[in-house]
């Protein structure tokens, strides 16, 4: 191992590095809000290092891991932490939070690091840490707004019920190590068998992923912490904790997992249709906007099972297809909703009566991020919604397809409740005319151009599909 | 019935009740105590199958520091006689249901497995190899999540910061 191979990890040590330096400035100035843009600086220069192609490898003996598909994966969170950062620079602003802005940062990135070697982990310790260390600094940024009760049971709810999780996935990967002697990918993939006992080790491993993603019936702690939680930390959550943990799943399904294909499959079936189902039946009754996004987010995940599902290239491309869209799409939806947050502090579907007269931008963007969550042709939510379905029907699920597409039009409906509330009600007082500040607008409109861009410019399919993996 | 045996049967006799008993037991200083008990058995688990390091580990750094971490912290924030509310029985039978299902189900297919008696030539990692194998970067080394750690480390200090901090007096 010599000094260049270390290039392979420039992802996470920029990060790292970056890491570092907000813990000096911290330490050595007294104005914290220079550290905000300090942050957001940082967060650009990493976020554009990671485009320079680098060469394939591994490192460490194959505990780390690095291709063309995992740097894409990399790229997609950065860009979205870029824009997150972009959208927290007012809300962090508020005399509340003066004397704890830099540990905010601090612990975002740190989350980003574990996630970053989580997608590039060769062995399930570096995986396991690298989710921990996804996962511990959340809990503390959901109870970010200690004073209100609601947030501290945010964190609490957060911490334990995924300390549950962690606990299972880590029986079911004892007991897999217990009965193959390895937890080297490569090595595992080779050793599996399809005996009952590796079936409950894999099935533990799978439940602790679903916690983490979401998905029915682990779904139960989302809408209370995403409520709780500060917004843009439930936007984080809702965006890139969720697209990591996707991501690194279709991993290891596709490399160690596939020797029981069969079965996962019918796992994922059942709880594609459960996920979409029971988060679009729920979405459907909130009142809370952020509880709405919650139930919105969960029906989400349940589409994406169903690129997973396939197990091809095709399937691969189309959920990293979809979670980039998403990421622009739900950090849209989110931004416009924290925007309304910080400058009134409302957060009720009723109080968005009107708003497209006073405040028509973010009505537009709202409109726009709404369309493209339900799906609808000319922005980029219908393209990949497109991409997963195809890729579903490609292996012949197509009553998984059809459900889907049921649920695809249930949630067009809810959707457009606030379109409907934004547009077309009338409203006494409405929220009064407001106008954010620079960096909150370049992070919508960063995601307006997204939501466009992505679903006009088709070559991107096609990249996105060169790099990725299939069974 | 070897001593072995017996041992073996006694520390996780131990194991099992004390588990039970903390996750049941009213009070929560009494807890953390039977927490204490059943941390100091699996030490005594891992002593029986050789490996010292790891018992030593678990026994200064859980059952010595941990433990008593988790008692400074109770003894700080909450009411010593306080008492939990106890369970209704329609939480405490389908919480039973579920648990003995689930235990059955685990212990039923591990039983299936069919493990081969491998006779293994009992490795006991002495200190050297466990100390080049954490810093070693070639396959089977551990320098890299032992660093990782250390990040993971310094979040959780910053995490812990963020939810103790003081607000500002106005």
């Amino acid at each position: 191992m010599n000094l260049e191979s270390f290039l392979l990890m420039r992802h996470e040590i920029m990060l790292t590095i970056a890491l570092l330096i907000i813990l000096i400035a911290e330490l050595s100035t007294e104005n914290k809000r220079s550290i905000i843009n300090l942050s957001i600086i940082l967060m650009l220069i990493t976020t554009i290092v990671g485009f320079f192609p680098v060469p394939e490898g591994t490192l460490f003996g194959g505990m780390y891991q690095t291709s063309h598909m995992t740097v894409l994966m990399k790229n997609i969170l950065n860009i979205g932490t870029l824009i997150l950062f972009l959208q927290v620079a007012e809300w962090i602003k508020k005399p509340e939070y003066e004397n704890k802005v830099s540990e905010f940062y601090l612990l975002i990135l740190s989350t980003l690091i574990g996630m970053n070697f989580m997608i590039s982990s060769g062995h399930f310790l570096m995986f396991y840490i690298g989710l921990e260390l996804a996962t511990i600094p959340i809990a503390a940024l959901a109870a970010y707004d200690r004073a209100k009760n609601i947030s501290a049971e945010a964190g609490i709810k957060l911490i334990l019920s995924s300390a549950l999780s962690s606990g299972i996935m880590l029986y079911g990967l004892s007991v897999l190590y217990g009965t193959i002697g390895s937890l080297y990918f490569p090595e595992m993939s080779i050793a599996f068998m399809n005996t009952p006992l590796h079936t409950l080790g894999f099935i533990f491993f799978f439940a602790g992923m679903g916690f983490k993603i979401s998905l029915v019936p682990f779904h139960l702690w989302t809408a209370d912490v995403y409520e709780g939680a500060p917004i843009n930390v439930s936007s984080y959550l809702s965006v890139i904790s969720k697209g990591a943990a996707v991501f690194i799943l279709t991993i290891v399904l596709y490399t160690v997992f596939h020797s029981i294909a069969p079965m996962w499959k019918n796992l994922l079936y059942v709880m594609a249709i459960l996920t979409m189902t029971i988060g679009n039946l729920f979405a459907l009754r909130q009142k809370n906007l952020k509880r709405f996004l919650a139930f919105s987010s969960i029906a989400q995940a349940g589409f994406i099972l169903l690129g997973i599902i396939d197990g091809s290239v095709m399937g691969m491309a189309s959920v990293l297809y979809f979670v980039l869209i998403y990421i622009f799409t739900n950090l849209g939806a989110f931004g416009v909703v924290s925007a309304i947050s910080v400058a009134t502090g409302k957060e009720n579907m009723d109080d968005y009566n009107g708003l497209y007269k006073t405040n028509p931008n973010l009505s537009l963007l709202m409109m726009l991020s709404l369309f493209s969550l339900a799906g609808i042709p000319p922005v980029a939510g219908f393209f990949g919604k497109f991409f997963l379905f195809a890729s579903a029907a490609n292996s012949g699920y197509y009553w998984l397809v059809f459900i889907a597409v049921i649920n695809a039009t249930i949630s067009l409906y809810y959707y457009l409740l606030i379109v409907k509330a934004m547009f077309i009600n009338n409203s006494e007082n409405p929220i009064a005319y407001f106008k954010s500040g620079l960096t909150t607008r370049i992070g919508l409109l960063m995601c307006m151009v997204g939501i466009f861009a992505i679903g006009l410019y088709s070559p991107l399919y096609e990249f996105i599909r060169m790099f990725s993996i299939g069974m | 019935m070897s001593i072995h045996e017996l041992m073996f049967y006694l520390f996780s006799g131990m194991i099992l009740l004390f588990s039970v008993l903390t996750v049941t037991s009213r009070r929560i200083l009494r807890a953390a105590v039977y927490l204490l008990f059943v941390l100091v058995s699996t030490a005594g688990i891992y002593f029986m199958l050789n490996y010292q390091f790891l018992a030593a580990v678990q026994l200064t750094l859980y059952a010595g520091g941990i433990v008593v971490l988790i008692i400074f912290s109770i003894l700080l924030t909450s009411h010593i006689s306080q008492k939990f509310e106890p369970l209704g029985v329609k939480k405490m039978v389908f919480s039973a249901l579920a648990v003995a299902a689930g235990a059955l189900l685990s212990i039923m297919t591990i039983l299936d497995f069919g493990f081969d008696t491998v006779v293994t030539t009992s490795q006991n990692p002495d200190m050297e190899l466990i100390g080049t194998s954490l810093l070693s970067y070639e396959k089977n080394g551990y320098v890299l999540p032992f660093e990782v750690i250390s990040v993971l480390l310094l979040a959780a200090m910053v995490a812990s910061i963020v939810i103790a901090k003081k607000e500002k007096s106005k």
